[in-house]
C-alpha cells in the first residue's frame, strides 16, 4: 500500500512535464494505458444466464441443518438441465416435447425467440437483426429476467423478477398466465408511477418478440425453482445424470427413450440401474415438471379472461346519476369492500403499510429473517436478492393507475385482485357495487380530503 | 324389458346431473368398477413427537386495529402451527398423502364420490383460521367463511393454485380449484399478519391429517402396494419419522400393502422434536 502511494506521488511530477512536452501524445498513452488497464483488447466475455441462488439458498435454510449446503455438483447439473433445454443467452433453444406438432409453438416462437436473444445488432437501414431484449429490458429485468439488472436497485418499485412466473395487471383471475394482449399493453403503455417506460415506438413485429422472449424467460426461470426445490429430497442421487446424454440434449433423448418403450422390440441389453434412475428422472423433470407446469399453464391464457360487463353511463361525471354511484362506492369502500383496512381512510395508502409483496415474501418467510433487520437477511441480499421494501398500498387520490385508469381495468383489478400483492379479489362483490367503487375511486383525486369516511351505522352509510 | 332399462336410463339421467356433472359420474364411478369389487382396504396410525417442543408463542397481535375482535377469552391466543397433545405427544395436522410418482391413478372408491358433493368449510374466527389444516379435491367447492366482525381476506398460495378473496365481517364466499399440488401450501390474511394456516389440494382423495391425538385414517383405499408420504408444516417431509418394520425415504415416504378388507395400522410413529423447525 505504502509503495503504491509513494509510486504515483513520485510519477505526478513526470505527468506534468510530458503533459508540457506534448499534450497530443500523452492523452493518447493514457488512452492505451486506461485501454489495456481495464478492458484489455478483446471483447467482453458473453453474459451467462445467472443461477438462482436466493433460491437454493432459501431451500438449504428449510431442508438442511444450519450453515450446510448442497453439494454444488447441484449447481452444475441445474445449469447443464437449464442449458440443455433453454440454450444460453447468445443462443436460446426452446423444449418443444413434441417437436414441430408442438402446442408451444403457439405462445413462444423460435423465430421470435432469436431475433430476441442474443447482442444488439442491426443492418445497415437500423433494423434489429437480434438483441432485442438487450437493448430494451436488460438493463432493468436482467439478462435472466431476475428482476435484478444493473440499474435494478436504484428503482422503486423493483422492476419485474419474471421466474415467479406472477404477473399484476392483466385480464385473467390470479394464478392463469396473461394473454399476449394483456403484456403488449405494458409494454405499450408502460406502467405509470414505475419505472417501466412506454415502449409505443417499436413496431408490432418487435414487441411480439419480445413478449415471447419474457414468456421464454419466465418459464426457464419457473423450471429453474421446481428443479432447486427437488434438491432437498434427491438423497444423494444427481439431478440429472448428464453423463447418459452425451450430445447433452434431453429432449431428444426423452424423444428416444419414449420412442422404445412403444416399440415392441425385444430387450436388448437390461438396462443398469444407474441408466434406469435417469430415465426416470428425464421423464419426471419434462413431462411432470415442465410439460404439466409451466408449458401448460402458458397455454391458452384466453380461455380464462375475465369478461367485463358493460361499463354503465353513470360513470361519467356530467352523469345524473353520477353523485349517487360515487355515494354507494363510498359506503362500499368503507364497510363491505374493507377497502380502507389497507388504503387507509383518508385512500391515500396509508392503512396497512407493512406488508411485502410476494417476490419478497418469497424469501423473506424464510427461518430467523426480520426484513427489517438487515443483520439478519445478508446472507439472502449476498446471494443476489434485492434490499426488501414493503409494499405501500396505492394512494387512490393520485390519478395514477399503474395497470391503466379506464374503468374497465379498474373493474379487473377490483374483481380479480392483484396477483402478487395483498390486493384481495371482490369475490363478495356485485357487479354494481364494483362498478360503484371504480367511480368512488376515479372520483377521490377530485375530492376534498376532508370528505371521507361517513358516518357508519350498521355497515350502511348514513346522509350527511 | 327393453322399456323398462330405457326407462331407468332415462331416470338415471334426469337424477344424476342434479347432484354432479354427468361427467364426474363416469370418471368417478369407472375405475371403481374396474377394480375388482370389495377390493378395498383401509390404512391408519399415530404421529407423535419424541422429545420435547418449545412451548407455542403468542401470536404477534401487537396493537392491531382489530385487536379486541382477535382476543379468545380475552387473550392473544398461541400460535397454533405446532400442536402436541401433552397426554400422549401426538402432533395435529400433519398430512399423510397418497404418494403416486411414477404410478397410475388408483381407483376412487364410489364412497368418495358423495363426499366430493360436500362443500370444505375454513373459517375465520377470532383472526384464526379453523381449521389449521385443509384439504380439499380439485372441482370440489370450498367455502371461505368470515365469523369474524373484521374484515379478512384469505390468501390462498400454492405452487399451482391462488385465490385471495377478500370476506367482509360475518360472509362467505366460495372458491373451487382446477389444478393439484405435489406439496401443501399458505393461506395468510393480509390483513392480519400472524393468520397462517395449511391447505392442500388433489385430485384422489386418499389424503388424511392427523387430528388432536396424531391419528389418522384413509378408507376405502384401492388393494396393493402404495406409497404415502407425510408432511407438516413445520417439519417438511417427515424424513426422520420412524415407523416399526417400515423404511421412510428422504421425502418423508413410505410403502405400505394395503390388503382387501383389511386396515393396515401402522401403529405410534415416532418423530424427533429436534425435526420441528
Amino acid at each position: 500500500m505504502l509503495a503504491e502511494n509513494r509510486s504515483v506521488r513520485f510519477s505526478f511530477p513526470n505527468v506534468i512535464q510530458l503533459v508540457k512536452l506534448n499534450t497530443s501524445v500523452f492523452v493518447l498513452a493514457l488512452c492505451l494505458a486506461l485501454c489495456l488497464a481495464f478492458g484489455g483488447c478483446e471483447k467482453s466475455p458473453a453474459p451467462k444466464f445467472r443461477l438462482n441462488e436466493v433460491e437454493i439458498l432459501k431451500q438449504e435454510k428449510a431442508s438442511l441443518p444450519q450453515d450446510e449446503h448442497f453439494a454444488e455438483s447441484y449447481d452444475e447439473e441445474i445449469n447443464a438441465v437449464l442449458t440443455s433445454l433453454f440454450g444460453t443467452p447468445e443462443s436460446p433453444k426452446f423444449p418443444y416435447l413434441e417437436g414441430d406438432e408442438d402446442e408451444a409453438h403457439e405462445f413462444v416462437n423460435f423465430d421470435d425467440l432469436k431475433w430476441a436473444a442474443g447482442r444488439v445488432h442491426s443492418d445497415r437501414e437500423g433494423r434489429p437483426i437480434s438483441g432485442l431484449y438487450r437493448e430494451h429490458c436488460s438493463h432493468c429485468h436482467g439478462i435472466t429476467g431476475d428482476g435484478a439488472g444493473p440499474t435494478a436497485a436504484f428503482l422503486n418499485p423493483y422492476p419485474r423478477d419474471f421466474r415467479l412466473s406472477k404477473f399484476k395487471f392483466k385480464s385473467t383471475p390470479l394464478r392463469r398466465s396473461p394473454t399476449d394482449h394483456d403484456m403488449e399493453m405494458i409494454l405499450r403503455n408502460g406502467i405509470p408511477g414505475t419505472a417501466m417506460p412506454s415502449f409505443r415506438t417499436l413496431p408490432d413485429d418487435e414487441i411480439k418478440a419480445l413478449i415471447h422472449y419474457v414468456k421464454y424467460l419466465t418459464i426457464r426461470g419457473q423450471l429453474e425453482r421446481m428443479l432447486i426445490s427437488e434438491l432437498s429430497s434427491l438423497e444423494g442421487e444427481p439431478l440429472m445424470d448428464m453423463s447418459f446424454v452425451p450430445d447433452g440434449d434431453l429432449v431428444a433423448a426423452l424423444v428416444k427413450l419414449e420412442a422404445d418403450e412403444d416399440s415392441d422390440d425385444e430387450e436388448e441389453v437390461e438396462p443398469t440401474e444407474e441408466q434406469e434412475a435417469f430415465e426416470e428422472q428425464l421423464d419426471y423433470v419434462l413431462n411432470e415438471l415442465l410439460l404439466e407446469g409451466p408449458l401448460t399453464r402458458w397455454s391458452d391464457p384466453e380461455d380464462s379472461v375475465t369478461e367485463i360487463p358493460e361499463v354503465p353511463e353513470a360513470i361519467a361525471a356530467s352523469h345524473p346519476d353520477h353523485a349517487a354511484l360515487v355515494d354507494k362506492g363510498r359506503e362500499v369502500f368503507f364497510a363491505k369492500g374493507n377497502c380502507a383496512q389497507c388504503h387507509g381512510e383518508t385512500a391515500m395508502g396509508d392503512g396497512q403499510t407493512a406488508s411485502y409483496d410476494d417476490w419478497t415474501n418469497d424469501w423473506i418467510k424464510s427461518a430467523g429473517v426480520d426484513p427489517t433487520d438487515k443483520k439478519t437477511y445478508k446472507d439472502f441480499t449476498d446471494a443476489g436478492a434485492l434490499k426488501p421494501r414493503a409494499i405501500r398500498p396505492r394512494n387512490l387520490r393520485l390519478p395514477v393507475y399503474r395497470g391503466g385508469g379506464q374503468p374497465q381495468n379498474l373493474y379487473l383489478r377490483i374483481l380479480n385482485g392483484i396477483e402478487g400483492t395483498p390486493m384481495p379479489a371482490g369475490a363478495t362483490l356485485t357487479e354494481e357495487e364494483i362498478w360503484a367503487l371504480v367511480a368512488y375511486v376515479k372520483w377521490l383525486p377530485y375530492e376534498h380530503a376532508d370528505k371521507v369516511k361517513p358516518k357508519m351505522v350498521n355497515n350502511k352509510a348514513i346522509a350527511r | 324389458m327393453k322399456s323398462n332399462f330405457t326407462l331407468a336410463l332415462l331416470l338415471a339421467a334426469i337424477i344424476l346431473p342434479q347432484s354432479l356433472t354427468a361427467q364426474e359420474a363416469a370418471t368417478e364411478s369407472k375405475p371403481a368398477a374396474a377394480a375388482d369389487q370389495g377390493e378395498w382396504g383401509h390404512l391408519t396410525g399415530t404421529v407423535t413427537v419424541d422429545g420435547d417442543v418449545a412451548a407455542a408463542k403468542e401470536e404477534a397481535v401487537g396493537d392491531h386495529a382489530d385487536k379486541a375482535a382477535c382476543l379468545v377469552d380475552g387473550k392473544v391466543p398461541l400460535d397454533d402451527n405446532v400442536l402436541v397433545n401433552s397426554e400422549n405427544k401426538g402432533l395435529a395436522d400433519v398430512y399423510v398423502i397418497m404418494y403416486l410418482k411414477k404410478k397410475k391413478d388408483p381407483a376412487i372408491h364410489p364412497s368418495y364420490l358423495a363426499k366430493k358433493a360436500e362443500p370444505v368449510v375454513l373459517d375465520n374466527v377470532n383472526c384464526r383460521f379453523v381449521p389449521h389444516a385443509t384439504f380439499v379435491r380439485t372441482g370440489q367447492k370450498l367455502i371461505l367463511k368470515n365469523s369474524d366482525a373484521v374484515g379478512h381476506n384469505c390468501h390462498i398460495t400454492t405452487f399451482n393454485n391462488e385465490h385471495n378473496p377478500n370476506i367482509p365481517a360475518n360472509s362467505e364466499t366460495e372458491v373451487k380449484f382446477d389444478t393439484e399440488d405435489s406439496r401443501p401450501g399458505n393461506v395468510t390474511c393480509d390483513l392480519h399478519k400472524w393468520m397462517d394456516s395449511v391447505i392442500f389440494i388433489r385430485d384422489n382423495p386418499y389424503v388424511a391429517i392427523t387430528d388432536a391425538d396424531g391419528k389418522f385414517t384413509i378408507e376405502n383405499l384401492p388393494a396393493g402396494e402404495w406409497d404415502f408420504q407425510f408432511w407438516h408444516k413445520k417439519v417438511g417431509y417427515l424424513k426422520k419419522l420412524s415407523i416399526e418394520n417400515q423404511k421412510v425415504s428422504k421425502k418423508g415416504v413410505t410403502t405400505v400393502t394395503i390388503a382387501a378388507g383389511e386396515t393396515a395400522d401402522l401403529g405410534t410413529m415416532k418423530l424427533p422434536a429436534k425435526a420441528i423447525k
